[in-house]
């Protein structure tokens, strides 16, 4: 006997971006309208606010070493290189906005001189951030110096943990256009990695802000 | 009679992403400015009454909520988006905000130094 069930594809069960589910740019079929990925990537930020949220409060309970134990990051910080650093990742917003903008006019040449960019900056400040830490380090001041030095090295190397995995899904995405994988209707894709980066982006608008400086 | 039909996804296709290149290099230069006025407090903090005063931890707070704002609704697209994924990310940061600072009034990190429940600095 015949089964007269159909057969149900993931197209069905799973928001894809695609333009058979897509309906012009304005929403997607889903129950809210949005794609799952994008409200995805949005929770995940949200429940990044918690851990950042952790690691800076750490950082301001435990700001002052204890005395006895060593140089705190307060007396290392060199201002202007920082400034100079969060000038950089900030800018790096703007190229990256501008690269998802590229995308969705279809304009790939574009695309990938700003998302190379992107790239070119975030390893900019990755690189201050390693000369900074090495920097700190011939003071004197190593991870397990003190309470200060960890809370400080946990909370700025998490963050450019983050820059650096940013990094790499900016470099992927470049990668796909090359191979013709990243067409218009697909440019979620790099909307919701630019979510990622400017995340990062303003998680260091606090951290320059709160440890760097108020005193 | 001939009627025109126009599909809507030629006629929404335009709208589907509008061009907003100016107004993102435009949020880029005042958020520059506004880290070229955060920096300002560190080389002149007499302006505002001195390296440890009120008034410059109150200015740096308020400039790094604007930016974080700006950021938020102009390039991460919370100003165009859908209303529901600024209560999905505004619940996490709101949650987020309220624990910390509940964690920070328990270590009582607004009191005065001898009150703090972590020890600072100069306290035995």
């Amino acid at each position: 006997m015949a089964s007269t069930t159909a057969p149900i594809s993931s197209a069905d069960v799973y928001d894809v971006p695609d333009e058979d589910v897509v309906h012009g740019g304005h929403g997607y079929a889903t129950n809210t309208g949005i794609s799952n990925t994008k409200l995805g990537m949005w929770l995940f930020l949200a429940s990044e606010c918690l851990l950042f949220g952790g690691l800076i409060t750490t950082y301001l309970l435990y700001k002052r070493p204890l005395p006895g134990t060593g140089v705190g990051p307060q007396e290392l910080f060199d201002i202007p290189f920082t400034s100079v650093s969060s000038f950089i990742l900030l800018m790096s917003s703007l190229t990256m906005v501008l690269a998802v903008s590229a995308i969705e006019a279809d304009d790939h040449s574009r695309f990938r001189i700003w998302i190379s960019a992107t790239a070119l900056l975030g390893a900019l400040f990755i690189s201050g951030q390693v000369y900074e830490f090495t920097s700190f380090v011939h003071e004197g001041m190593g991870y397990t110096l003190n309470r200060s030095s960890s809370a400080f090295y946990t909370l700025t190397g998490f963050h450019g943990v983050h820059v650096t995995f940013g990094i790499v899904m900016l470099m992927s995405v470049l990668f796909l256009s090359f191979r013709g994988h990243l067409s218009k209707n697909k440019s979620e894709t790099v909307e919701v990695v630019g979510l990622y980066w400017h995340f990062v982006d303003v998680v260091w608008i606090l951290i320059f802000a709160i440890v760097y400086l108020i005193p | 009679m001939a009627t025109t039909h126009v599909s809507p996804e030629v006629h929404d296709d335009p709208d589907a992403h509008p061009d907003r290149r100016r107004t993102y290099v435009m949020i880029a230069l005042i958020l520059a400015a506004l880290t070229a006025l955060e920096v300002s407090t560190y080389y002149i903090p007499d302006l505002l009454g001195g390296k440890d005063s009120f008034a410059i931890t109150a200015l740096l707070l308020f400039l790094m909520a604007v930016k974080f704002f700006m950021v938020v609704y102009f390039f991460m697209h919370l100003k165009y988006d859908k209303k529901f994924l600024t209560v999905a990310f505004y619940s996490g940061l709101f949650l987020a905000v309220a624990v910390y600072v509940a964690v920070l009034a328990a270590f009582r990190f607004w009191g005065p130094p001898g009150s703090h429940m972590v020890r600072g600095q100069g306290q035995p």
